[in-house]
């Protein structure tokens, strides 16, 4: 116990740095070494084709990680993202809007959208205090079903705009959705000075605590919901840019994805750590790595055996890691 | 500290009057759930003349079987506390293995037992992540889930061949004196697998398990031990389901687990167990299946297209988890045992 209490204080007094600290430096120089094996068997991978293709196919999944973090740093689960995200795709592919305004229609649609299913599973975890994992678990099911009623099956063509503005290389160097990667990175340290950022962690790492010290934990935890929704709506966005069509099941591979991301960005799922940039750079790692297994001539019907072994890994290191750092500030 | 103690201490007492008659209260709303499956059966007359008759009454039967031997496995996890996302992929792995073993290898006995062991071991796996490592169960099985699936994946090349094996074909397929050889073995199995819940020492522990760990603990219950148990029935429950599956379709497909995983989640759900762990009966839970497969069957006459369905289903989860939440069971309960 009082292991416990030593280290959440420990926590406590170094909130501003810690998203920065342990977690997301570990996976940030995983990425690197990652990257070079990559650049060794690729010669070309260093291009700038190739590296704006690897972020194009890593934003969609580490914009839904970092909704996801949202949620699991205030000690949540939220399966919806697979329902969201394909909400979203069939809805872009359906009513495609083009030119710049169109897309911009399109964005807020999406948000609506993702904002709307954030609130509704807000509402059952927060304030009808239904079990997480089973309540989102049941919202993903209704928004998949809402998608194949959309779409009942893969087709449609999302706006010219979007497919090609969104995935372009500015000035012939900064790939577009690098920098809106970015633009989440900035907020996410601006939203880091907030009381709203603050509490989140505080819920997280101890809900009776944060109550008791005068958080309305009822309405942090919905406003990490809504926030994770609108996260997922943009994921959803990003990849119907990325694949300029619609699929009423696109966004089931993001449930592990999503999840497998988060931990090995250093996120605990036990709430109250880690950040929204580790979970983005562990979402471009396991997009990288599927690269690297297909660069090195592993057969593709063995990526998912990978992605599993690696979230086990992921959580058992951070595990050992917790344990290790709970070791030292008792001693 | 002092506050909340306070608070704490009243809601104990509640828990423990609700303690003195769970067995009522639990089989009289199963009962409910049997009652409103024979009334929408006999309501299904009016969508359908096909629908209504005891050949119905058969073939959900015979569809629930499935469903009930798949969410045995899955109340015994939820019953400890956890969650077991894996069963599609044991589902596929049995269904994929046992026709691989029975259409190729012309397989002596011992492949069917081995296919069931190899699925005890992988639920083993599950529970050491789960119960000894501390990995959040549906994180561990989420993860054992992509792996088994990529697995077979990569074992059957993306298309499974073989045969059925012939025992199988029989359960599914055969009848005995005009009733099907598959509603004989679930009736069974069903009394089986309540008698084991209920009527034995592990049953007990596993629910003292769900209910307080840290108690349980204390009570001299091996607790990391009988939580691993319970994913290693959860995975041998699900790789006989994919037989059972394969005996009556005729062949394996790699999908053919992903109907089933949400299903097993909410027959326990809607059967009244908690999802919390430490509260249910499989009376409750093979009334669930038995419910969910008759509106399926009710739903699929209506003609109603892929996407309405999906929707209900998720519906049919939500609405369960606020029911629970209401303390239905404990309303009919109550209604039940007024003099």
């Amino acid at each position: 116990m009082t292991a416990i209490t030593a280290r959440s204080t420990a926590m406590r007094a170094q909130t501003w740095w810690r998203p920065l600290s342990d977690g997301a430096v570990v996976i940030t120089i995983i990425y690197l070494l990652l990257f070079a094996i990559y650049a060794m068997n690729e010669p070309s991978a260093l291009s700038i084709f190739s590296i704006t293709s690897l972020i194009n196919n890593s934003t969609p999944l580490a914009l839904a990680a970092a909704g996801a973090t949202l949620v699991i740093v205030c000690r949540g689960f939220d399966l919806s993202v697979a329902g969201v995200v394909s909400v979203t795709n069939v809805v872009m592919a359906v009513q495609p809007l083009e030119g710049p305004w169109g897309a911009l229609g399109s964005l807020f649609a999406c948000l609506a959208i993702g904002g709307f299913i954030g609130l509704i599973n807000g509402y059952l975890v927060a304030y009808l205090r239904l079990q997480s994992i089973a309540s989102t678990l049941g919202v993903m099911i209704v928004c998949q079903g809402v998608a194949l009623v959309i779409l009942d099956a893969p087709g449609g063509w999302v706006a010219e705009w979007v497919s090609y503005e969104l995935t372009d290389v500015l000035f012939g160097v900064l790939p577009v959705s690098g920098l809106i990667l970015l633009g989440v990175v900035g907020l996410w340290l601006i939203f880091l000075r907030s009381d709203l950022a603050v509490a989140i962690y505080a819920i997280g790492a101890d809900e009776t605590s944060a109550a008791l010290s005068g958080i309305v934990t009822r309405r942090v935890r919905l406003l990490a919901y809504v926030g994770a929704g609108l996260l997922y709506a943009c994921a959803g966005y990003m990849l119907s840019a990325q694949t300029a069509t619609g699929n009423p099941t696109a966004g089931t591979p993001f449930i592990i994805l999503t999840f497998a991301a988060v931990a090995i960005g250093g996120t605990s799922f036990s709430g109250g750590s880690g950040g929204v940039i580790g979970s983005i750079i562990g979402a471009a790692t396991l997009m990288l790595l599927q690269k690297v297994l297909f660069s090195t001539g592993v057969s593709s019907f063995y990526t998912g055996l990978f992605q599993g072994v690696i979230l086990i890994l992921a959580i058992l290191f951070r595990g050992a890691v917790v344990a290790l750092a709970a070791r030292r500030s008792a001693a | 500290m002092e506050g909340v103690e306070v608070i704490a201490k009243p809601l104990r007492i509640d828990s423990d009057q609700h303690r003195r008659a769970p067995l009522d209260g639990e089989t009289m709303a199963a009962f409910a759930i049997f009652a409103l499956c024979i009334i929408l059966i006999v309501g299904a007359r009016f969508i359908s003349p096909a629908l209504g008759g005891w050949d119905h009454v058969e073939t959900t039967l015979v569809l629930a079987s499935f469903l009930i031997v798949v969410a045995f496995g899955q109340g015994l996890v939820i019953l400890v506390g956890g969650l077991d996302l894996s069963v599609a992929s044991m589902i596929t792995l049995g269904g994929v293995l046992s026709t691989t073993l029975v259409g190729s290898y012309d397989a002596g006995a011992w492949a069917l037992p081995a296919v069931i062991v190899f699925c005890g071991l992988l639920g083993a796996l599950n529970g050491v992540g789960a119960g000894y490592l501390n990995i959040p169960p549906f994180i561990m099985t989420m993860a054992m889930g992509v792996i088994v699936y990529s697995g077979c994946l990569g074992y059957t090349k993306g298309s499974p061949r073989g045969s059925s094996p012939e025992l199988f074909v029989y359960l599914m397929k055969a009848q005995w004196l005009g009733v099907p050889v598959a509603i004989v073995f679930i009736a069974l199995f069903a009394l089986g697998g309540w008698s084991v819940q209920r009527r034995t020492a592990f049953g007990r522990r596993l629910y003292a398990v769900g209910s307080n760990r840290a108690a349980a603990f204390i009570a001299g219950v091996r607790v990391r031990r009988i939580t691993m148990s319970a994913y290693i029935v959860s995975a041998v429950c699900a790789g006989f389901t994919g037989m059972m599956l394969v005996g009556y379709a005729n062949g394996a497909t790699l999908r053919m687990g992903d109907s089933y995983l949400l299903p097993s989640i909410a027959a326990v759900v809607v059967g009244g167990s908690s999802i919390l762990g430490g509260r249910g009966s499989f009376i409750g839970t093979v009334g669930g299946a038995i419910l969910l497969t008759t509106l399926s069957t009710i739903i699929l006459a209506l003609g109603v297209p892929q996407g309405w369905r999906t929707v209900i289903e998720g519906m049919i989860v939500l609405v369960a988890l606020l029911m629970l939440r209401e303390q239905l069971y404990q309303a009919v309960s109550r209604i039940f045992s007024r003099p």
